[in-house]
């Protein structure tokens, strides 16, 4: 076995060599050292809706809040651009409006889940061994039962729907990754000197975890941040829709697809299909952007 | 092993806490959801007999402890809206959910093996780059939306597939009639949450591509299929089965969404009525058997990736 062994690491030592050059060399030949490119596109995208959804009132050419009782279900013409929905609502109008209050979810959403799981992250990080593991447990726990279903108690307790619940609610139960990624950063540096010395001539938690940990691991989390973003709202769309997020009246990406039950009874495809498309764009986009700022791993050519 | 079930059970019992509490300090008077308007007309007197025979009188703790100990013996109470004891109201809906969840989780993850093999194969190619660009997409579409535009395509309109329920009135022992409820559960479930699994095992896959060992393998004359599949995998198979461990709870969360959307009579749908109804009682028990659910698949995993892989043992992140 042993002497198989040898042979073994013999013959990779001759192999290996030659086809890590030869692959080597391809590569330089090739020239195709992953770059990152800027993602305009989506970049563009992103920032024509969210400045159409800021110029709501200049974008829009209906009352988003009126009901044109002659038009009810009328697909997309000249006068209203989407279409109306059951309600007899300018559709065109709605989703610039309710973009406000998706995308204010979302970053608000995304802000609490960073508040958190920053402050709970570097508490666990650098506290002893044994508080660690347990604040790691709870974490862990948290993080184990289906979000939704913590959202879905969350909602039926508080009455009172809004922007800053329902953020709130989406915060609270998704801030359990965020503070493990931050915990595993903060172990890696909580013994550098400068952090030690930071501590030791009298530097509160906070001022230590803002000035010494954070610009750290800040280049770490943005991608998370950024993808928090969409993940607030989808989940606050997808609450909407059951009936548990923004009441109908609350313009919202969300509150709009809540009407997709009766939008099927009556098959008018664009009450559905136009709102969920702004969604999906949106949502990709703010993926992609999240994408750019996500560290590049740098992997060594394949053996393969 | 011991340390880890012993572990099951503290989380079980953190859970049971947390969520007890939160429903017993939701607003609202349970009494009101247990009789509804019927609760106008009664007295005072009335009321606080109600409130004795519920159990609702009490203080919070001892509510807690006489609730703990009537879910050890299997009571979980009563519904509020059902007037049935939660466990019947369940009953009939716990098939349904095993079945739609445990057939998404098996196609999800079968799929997504072969298909991280076959990029990994293909690896910055035009075809591996085509299936990252769309997995991507399709991650990040809506579940309730790709399942109400299916809705409105192949039932509304094309009248191909049932548009709710898990059968027909009266065809409940019918496969085939259960097969056209599922087909389109099942495809939403499995399109958006198979990338990101298959993201996952990609990942994993093209690290170990990168081993010294590969390079024996094939001096050794296998080719790279055969490695892959011989070679790789097993050597990713206990990271395959700890992602299926942390899954549970995802895939938990996808089934509720669709069964809400499919009107799909199952356990995340009584969930989702149950807190628009504000029944703390159901809901909270469907919280807690989901979350123990949970918690024992990811203690079966750890288990099995012990036996696939006796390394595991030692390198346990947190030690106690």
């Amino acid at each position: 076995m042993v002497e198989g062994a040898g042979t073994a690491n013999e013959l990779f030592a001759v192999v290996g060599a030659a086809a890590c050059n030869e692959k080597i060399q391809k590569k330089k030949n090739r020239g195709n050292i992953p770059r990152r490119e800027k993602p305009v596109l989506s970049m563009l995208i992103l920032g024509l809706i969210v400045t159409s959804c800021l110029l709501a009132p200049w974008v829009a050419n209906h009352d988003p809040a009126g009901f044109y009782l002659t038009a009810l279900n009328t697909p997309p013409n000249g006068e209203f651009y989407f279409g109306t929905d059951a309600l007899g609502r300018d559709l065109y109008s709605i989703m610039f409006y309710g973009g406000r209050t998706s995308l204010a979810i979302g970053l608000l959403g995304a802000a609490i889940i960073a508040l958190i799981g920053t402050i709970y992250g570097c508490l666990s990080g650098t506290l002893p061994d044994r508080a660690d593991a347990v604040m790691m447990r709870i974490a862990e726990t948290g993080g184990s039962i289906p979000t939704l279903l913590m959202v879905l108690i969350l909602s039926a307790i508080i009455p009172e729907k809004n922007i800053i619940t329902l953020s709130f609610i989406i915060g609270i139960t998704g801030w359990f990754g965020m503070a493990r990624i931050v915990r595993s950063e903060v172990r890696q540096i909580r013994n550098c000197e400068y952090v030690l010395y930071a501590r030791s001539s009298g530097g509160s938690f906070f001022y230590v975890m803002w000035h010494h940990l954070l610009p750290n691991f800040l280049s770490a989390i943005m991608f998370v941040v950024v993808s928090n973003v969409s993940t607030c709202i989808t989940m606050e769309s997808t609450l909407s829709f059951l009936g548990l997020g923004l009441p109908v009246d609350v313009l919202s990406w969300g509150s709009m697809l809540s009407l997709a039950n009766r939008a099927l009874i009556m098959n008018t495809w664009w009450v559905i299909v136009i709102p969920g498309l702004f969604l999906v764009v949106t949502l990709l986009c703010i993926t992609n952007v999240a994408d750019y700022l996500r560290r590049e791993v740098n992997r060594q050519p394949s053996h393969l | 092993m011991v340390r880890r079930l012993l572990l099951l059970v503290l989380c079980m019992f953190l859970l049971s806490i947390i969520v007890f509490f939160m429903a017993r300090l939701a607003p609202g008077d349970p009494l009101q959801s247990f009789y509804g308007d019927a609760l106008e007309l009664m007295t005072e007197a009335e009321k606080d007999a109600a409130r004795v025979r519920l159990g609702l009188d009490a203080g919070l703790i001892s509510q807690y402890v006489h609730w703990l100990g009537q879910v050890l013996q299997g009571d979980f109470g009563l519904s509020f809206k059902y007037k049935m004891p939660v466990l019947e109201v369940m009953k009939p809906l716990l098939g349904n959910t095993l079945l739609l969840g445990f057939l998404a989780y098996l196609i999800v993850f079968g799929l997504a093996t072969v298909l991280a093999v076959f990029c990994t194969l293909y690896e910055e190619r035009f075809v591996d780059k085509a299936i990252c660009k769309i997995g991507t997409v399709s991650y990040y579409i809506p579940g309730f939306w790709l399942g109400v535009v299916m809705v409105l395509v192949f039932s509304v309109n094309l009248g191909w597939l049932p548009s709710s329920g898990a059968y027909d009135v009266g065809r409940k022992g019918d496969v085939l009639n259960r097969i056209q409820h599922l087909i389109m559960p099942l495809f939403v479930m499995v399109a958006t949450h198979l990338w990101y699994y298959a993201y996952m095992i990609r990942n994993k896959l093209l690290d170990e591509v990168r081993k010294d060992y590969i390079l024996f393998a094939k001096a050794k004359g296998c080719t790279r299929t055969e490695i892959v599949w011989k070679h790789c995998l097993r050597n990713v198979a206990p990271t395959i089965v700890n992602i299926m461990a942390i899954s549970v709870p995802h895939i938990t969360g996808g089934t509720v969404v669709v069964e809400a959307v499919f009107n799909y009579p199952g356990i995340g749908n009584l969930a989702v009525e149950s807190a628009k109804y504000h029944d703390y009682n159901l809901l909270m028990v469907t919280v807690l058997l989901t979350g123990m659910a949970v918690f024992v698949s990811s203690f079966l995993a750890q288990t099995i990736n012990e036996e696939i892989d006796p390394r595991m043992k030692d390198m346990e992140a947190v030690r106690w």
